[in-house]
């Protein structure tokens, strides 16, 4: 049977030549939230980059519910598979432009920023009282680290890919924004691959996938 | 028109002579340079004298051609010099944003507007090509130099955009309008500065040349026209190669082809 999402086979090298992953292929069903594992430098990021399309991935395959996505199409992809990276970019500008900005490229202009819906969720993570005219570069790391993952699931694509999105946070508000992205997977038609470094915050997912010497290993569902 | 003769340069020599004398007196410590440039500046120059006084006379249209591309490969080079950040191919780019800004807005000004004949008769020709190729390589190396530094600088922007779904497009306008902008700065200061903080060059040399000044007047507007234009084309055909080299259709970066790139990640 296809799997709900398939990206893979997918194969990265360091500079020196040194195999960083090889024939990894990542598979999700829907409405699944799962963690993605695996010591520091085992390739986790560049992993994420090269399911988004943001490396090249050689003849990997990429498939999302029964529509495959060859080259052309990555834009679309990426519209549906979308990667929040590491160090929670913003645009220059303010909040609200940092919120709006993914409805204005063509891929989203049928759709409009549900802004009842940002200021839910942007409460929910302890943004409540953020100012949306502020300059988003101002922000903290942990509040930059919340507005893109706000941002992210406004956006609401079929797929989050979310590396490191609690990083200066702390306990209470990473477990409460964790709680959020995890519900937020866990419905028909969506799925996110998370990684942690916090075994702690990890607890509680559906999947851990553990990326080691070269392969994906799949770990057993922890109690 | 008043002749110049050998005395005369040599009176001009004792102006740079003066300025060498206050480097020397201030410590300036630009004498050596002074010297060198000014060299530079008679010999350069003297050299492309002899060389009009022949193409001038021979009136060959393959000769003229040659001298405009050699000019244009001598632009080019100039133009990557001046930009910090390098790709391969970049003087490739580089020539093709100065030949065809050059070619396609000087054709149009010798030919339509000023009506050279024969067409390429090199006494309109040459100064007026030199004249695009002078300015436009400084606006490509500057929307050369801002766009590299905006690929590197900004590149988590980039993806992010990418991210969401944007295209190539999309995703570059901003680099795009940025470096475009620059490279038109000089040219657009040069435009508002005329006539009121300086006296253009050429409108300058026509009427000590003895040309009544609203002719100087309209030469010079149908040539600063001419810059803005050929910048504008030089830059956004610069900008557009820097795309397609740097980046994949996808709009996905080639960091593969940054010099100093590598950083590993996690």
């Amino acid at each position: 049977m296809n799997p709900w999402f398939l990206c893979g086979p997918l194969s990265a090298r360091l500079e020196d030549g040194r195999i960083l992953y090889d024939g990894v292929t990542v598979r999700l069903a829907e409405g699944e939230f799962v963690l993605l594992e695996g010591p520091s430098g085992t390739g986790k990021t560049t992993l994420l980059r090269a399911i988004a399309g943001l490396d090249p991935a050689g003849g990997a395959e990429r498939i999302l519910a029964g529509r495959p996505f060859p080259g052309p199409a990555l834009p679309a992809w990426r519209a549906r598979v979308t990667w929040l990276a590491q160090d929670a970019p913003m645009l220059p500008g303010p909040v609200r432009e940092n919120l709006a900005f993914p409805f204005r490229h063509r891929v989203g202009r049928e759709r409009r920023l549900d802004e009842a819906r940002a200021r839910e969720l942007l409460a929910t993570v302890g943004l409540g009282s953020l100012p949306w005219d502020r300059d988003a570069r101002d922000l903290s790391g942990g509040e930059r680290h919340r507005l893109a993952l706000v941002r992210g699931m406004l956006w609401d694509p079929p797929v989050l890919l979310a590396d490191e999105p609690f990083t200066g946070l702390d306990p209470v508000r990473a477990r409460a924004c964790r709680d959020l992205l995890a519900a937020w997977a866990r419905r028909p038609g969506h799925a996110a691959l998370v990684v942690l470094h916090d075994p702690d915050l990890g607890r509680g997912a559906d999947r851990r996938l553990v990326l080691g010497e070269g392969r994906l290993h799949e770990k057993g569902t922890p109690a | 028109m008043i002749h110049l003769g050998p005395l005369d340069v040599l009176v001009a020599t004792g102006l740079v002579l003066l300025a060498g004398g206050i480097s020397l007196a201030l410590r300036l410590g630009i004498e050596r340079r002074l010297a060198w440039v000014s060299l530079r500046t008679v010999v350069q120059l003297g050299l492309l004298g002899l060389v009009l006084e022949k193409i001038f006379a021979l009136e060959h249209p393959a000769l003229i051609l040659g001298m405009l591309l050699a000019m244009t490969g001598f632009a080019a080079r100039e133009a990557v010099a001046r930009s910090s950040r390098r790709y391969p191919w970049i003087h490739l780019d580089a020539w093709l944003a100065i030949a065809v800004a050059a070619f396609v807005v000087g054709g149009i000004v010798t030919q339509v507007v000023v009506g050279a004949r024969p067409w390429y008769s090199p006494r309109y020709v040459i100064p007026l090509v030199g004249m695009i190729l002078g300015n436009s390589l400084t606006g490509i190396s500057l929307c050369l130099d801002r766009f590299l530094e905006h690929l590197d600088a900004r590149r988590g922007e980039i993806e992010l955009r990418l991210a969401f779904g944007a295209t190539r497009r999309e995703a570059l306008a901003d680099a795009m309008r940025a470096s475009v902008r620059t490279g038109l700065v000089p040219i657009m200061n040069a435009m508002a500065a005329a006539g009121i903080v300086s006296l253009p060059g050429m409108m300058t040399g026509q009427i000590v040349a003895g040309a009544p000044p609203l002719q100087a007047v309209a030469y010079q507007v149908v040539v600063m026209f001419m810059l803005a234009a050929a910048g504008a084309l030089g830059a956004m055909i610069a900008a557009v190669l820097v795309v397609l080299r740097r980046t994949r259709p996808d709009g996905s970066l080639r960091r593969d082809r940054i010099g100093n790139e590598g950083r590993s990640r996690a």
